[in-house]
């Protein structure tokens, strides 16, 4: 069989397969592990977002918490219901035009996710210009600044006060879905010229600009889809948890993806997919050890924060034997994978006929 | 056993002067990076290197994947139905570690001092189930989720701070298991969930306490106000107090926020001394409240300082010094006068487990939370949680460490307040405030 054959049979079958376990999925598992995969999904679409700018344009932004709570706030307050809402206004009244309008999820999220774009063209049209450590603290400092507007506007976000009661209209197919369309979008957009030139970027900004190409205007491309995703992730999270406030989206909110990215590798999707969910479920299956423990004859009693110290040790190690991440910069390939079960031979026979 | 090209080859390449060779000359089991001149020995001693740290990465996966079958195997016995077997499981979410860890801590305490007087409820044992939720809105949906669907629980006790209390709170009210809150004041947190209860007051009650003791005891009719603007507990009790206090016919003459992390007050202090109040109201974290009145007392301001609960830590004290001598706030308890009996066997068995430490209102809200629990279940005759619920909504004057309890048709507790204040670097008792 000719193997861009077989990758295309075996690319379609992962994908009924995906189906298959989602659809299956509430059978053989309870809310629990249900409400754990939701957050892994979301965390990919967090982290593919976020490597879009750290990973592959090589732009270090902190400002990911910031653009999420745009589209949380925004999705959150198109999805409630005029009920809701006046009862999370107790203490301000909501600003008028807002109260009335209740949307769907789709045009909420969408609408999010291009409010945390438009504020990415807005911030990113001066700070782009600055580089490595300055963006960095540029892009923190704007996060922050959107933290302390959401708190002070009080007919808007209700202030300090957080929202409560956001109707929790998603599910496995929504999360999931969505996750998968961004990473296919994602994928492509890197596929693209667009892509080829992300990485140019990152890789020699003045060779790049040499090359011809528009350093500026591609960085604020790669800024702007990221803060979009972000947008939406962040929508999808508080569609998830049904409450939020302002303190959640805290700079150290942002580090949480930083550290999935770079688990999984700066410069790679698979790695971000694969760190996403393995982190969001590493952390609920560790909570065992901060129980307390029966071995025999020796009780350990539970000591909250365990789980974090393993986490850092698995990071620590992660950190000193691959130090870009799970995946580096390389990508699932079938190939590999068919390579490393031991039928390497059959492929390279067909690649050496061809 | 290599050919005599290859040798010159590899001679050249240890000496780090490899001309340009056509890379296939050489035998196969050398290889050469395009790019960069990597000598022989540097080749090799990297090989070596490799194969070290992969052995070790291999251990840190296998490490890992031990860590995951334990934790699957360690999450498996889970009894079919809450309440059915010879156990009943009350379920605990608290932050124990993060922002609130300090909170938590305190409460969770509270807790584990009720259940060892009163292990047992319906003749059978009452095991805790304790998750940290990190102090984080999504751990904190993660673990109530956790103790329904994986460990059964028939009611859940928590959380300090009302945000985390509301993202659990979603979940429990889906899955129709009560819970009850400790210290969660935010009156969002019952609001449209007929399974979230607490035994704590709220922010509105609260504020109007301290507002009505400076009009009537007090006898002043000029009020300012300074906040912590990002805190939904500070921005809460602040709006009350605003509300109660100009009802009853005083005047705000300033009101003021600061941001968490703020060390420096001057510039609000000086602004707050130039409008002239006679009072200064001054909800927020003990921390930031403790400075702000050291630099007021610095900066020469003598009024009066009024705050809400969370000053009753002894970190006010070390961190206020002779500074916060007089500072009055609201209290949900107090240990100078024992409300009720409850109260004293609360005291007499913290001080037997802690001597250490000073009773605190979070161990006393954390032990009526236990109590508050078991009575509900001896009165339902049943763990059953959809039980529990309806026993808890007709809960009256229920006799707890903070005083009596009743629940009133949103789940807060309606009870009286108690003012302290600060005298000799104490905090002292001053009056009772009852709910009208």
């Amino acid at each position: 069989m000719e193997y861009s054959k077989l990758k295309k049979i075996l690319t379609i079958s992962s994908f009924f397969l995906l189906i298959a376990l989602i659809y299956f999925a509430p059978n053989f598992l309870n809310d629990y592990a249900i409400r754990i995969l939701n957050l892994s999904a979301i965390y990919v679409i967090l982290a593919v977002s976020l490597n879009l700018t750290n990973g592959f344009t090589g732009l270090f932004s902190l400002g990911h918490a910031g653009f999420m709570s745009i589209g949380a706030y925004t999705t959150a307050l198109l999805l409630m219901t005029e009920k809701t809402k006046i009862m999370n206004f107790y203490m301000y009244d909501i600003w008028p035009p807002l109260q009335g309008i209740t949307l769907h999820l789709i045009p909420s999220l969408l609408m999010g996710g291009t409010l945390a774009a438009i504020f990415a063209v807005v911030i990113g049209a001066p700070t782009l210009k600055l580089r490595g450590d300055y963006l960095a603290i540029a892009t923190l400092g704007f996060g922050e600044i959107i933290r302390v507007i959401f708190t002070n506007s009080h007919s808007i976000t209700n202030g300090a006060l957080g929202l409560k009661g956001i109707p929790g209209v998603t599910n496995l197919w929504w999360n999931w879905g969505i996750a998968a369309l961004v990473i296919l979008i994602v994928k492509n957009i890197l596929d693209s010229s667009y892509g080829f030139a992300f990485k140019a970027i990152r890789d020699d900004e003045i060779a790049a600009e040499s090359m011809g190409i528009n350093i500026f205007k591609y960085k604020l491309m790669s800024f702007v889809i990221s803060a979009f995703f972000a947008g939406i992730g962040g929508g999808l999270l508080a569609v998830l948890l049904s409450t939020i406030d302002p303190i959640m989206f805290r700079f150290v909110f942002t580090y949480q993806f930083l550290m999935i990215v770079v688990i999984g590798g700066l410069g790679s999707l698979t790695g971000s997919v694969i760190s996403g969910i393995f982190i969001t479920i590493m952390m609920e299956v560790l909570r065992f050890v901060e129980q307390p423990m029966n071995l025999g004859p020796i009780a350990i009693p539970g000591i909250p924060g365990m789980r974090m110290v393993i986490y850092s040790l698995i990071l620590l190690f992660v950190i000193l034997f691959y130090q870009k991440g799970i995946m580096g910069t390389n990508e699932f390939s079938w190939k590999w994978i068919i390579k490393k079960i031991g039928l390497g031979k059959f492929i390279k026979k067909e690649a050496a006929e061809q | 056993m290599y050919t005599k090209q290859q040798k010159e080859l590899i001679f050249l390449l240890k000496n780090d002067s490899l001309p340009y060779v056509e890379l296939s000359i050489l035998p196969k089991d050398i290889l050469i990076h395009k790019s960069t001149k990597m000598s022989f020995e540097h080749y090799q001693g990297g090989k070596e290197m490799r194969k070290q740290s992969k052995i070790f990465s291999l251990l840190a996966i296998a490490l890992a994947f031990a860590l995951v079958v334990a934790g699957c195997g360690g999450a498996k016995p889970a009894p079919a139905e809450p309440g059915s077997s010879d156990v009943i499981k009350i379920g605990i979410f608290e932050p124990l570690t993060g922002d609130n860890a300090a909170g938590g801590q305190m409460t969770l305490e509270g807790m584990e001092l009720a259940n060892k007087l009163y292990p047992e409820v319906l003749g059978k044992k009452v095991e805790l189930v304790v998750v940290d939720n990190k102090s984080d809105k999504a751990e904190a949906a993660n673990a109530v989720s956790r103790l329904i669907d994986n460990d059964k629980v028939s009611v859940i006790l928590g959380s300090y701070s009302s945000g985390l209390s509301m993202a659990g709170g979603q979940i429990a009210k889906d899955k129709g298991v009560p819970v009850i809150g400790c210290s969660p004041t935010n009156p969002l947190v019952t609001l449209d969930n007929d399974y979230y209860f607490r035994v704590c007051f709220i922010d509105p009650f609260q504020g109007a306490v301290m507002a009505n003791y400076a009009i009537n005891e007090l006898g002043i009719t000029k009020a300012a106000i300074i906040k912590e603007n990002g805190s939904d507990y500070s921005v809460g009790l602040a709006r009350f107090f605003y509300n109660a206090f100009t009802e009853a016919g005083g005047e705000i003459v300033a009101d003021i926020d600061y941001q968490k992390g703020d060390n420096d007050f001057t510039a609000q202090l000086g602004s707050i001394n130039s409008a002239g109040p006679e009072v200064i109201f001054a909800p927020g974290d003990f921390g930031p409240s403790a400075l702000l009145i050291k630099q007021a007392r610095e900066m020469g301001i003598e009024v009066p300082f009024l705050g809400g609960d969370t000053w009753e830590v002894g970190e006010f004290l070390e961190l206020g010094g002779a500074e916060v001598e007089g500072a009055t706030y609201s209290s949900h308890f107090t240990a100078d006068e024992p409300a009720t009996e409850m109260t004293q066997t609360f005291l007499d068995a913290f001080k037997a487990e802690y001597p250490e430490q000073n009773p605190n209102a979070f161990a006393a809200l954390g032990f009526d939370t236990y109590i508050l629990a078991l009575d509900a279940m001896t009165r339902a005759e049943s763990a059953e949680p959809a039980a529990i619920k309806d026993a808890l909504a007709q809960t009256t004057d229920f006799v707890g460490a903070t005083g009596l309890i009743t629940l009133d048709e949103n789940g807060d507790a309606t009870k009286s307040a108690v003012v302290n204040q600060v005298v000799d670097g104490a905090f002292t008792f001053k009056m009772i405030i009852e709910p009208k």
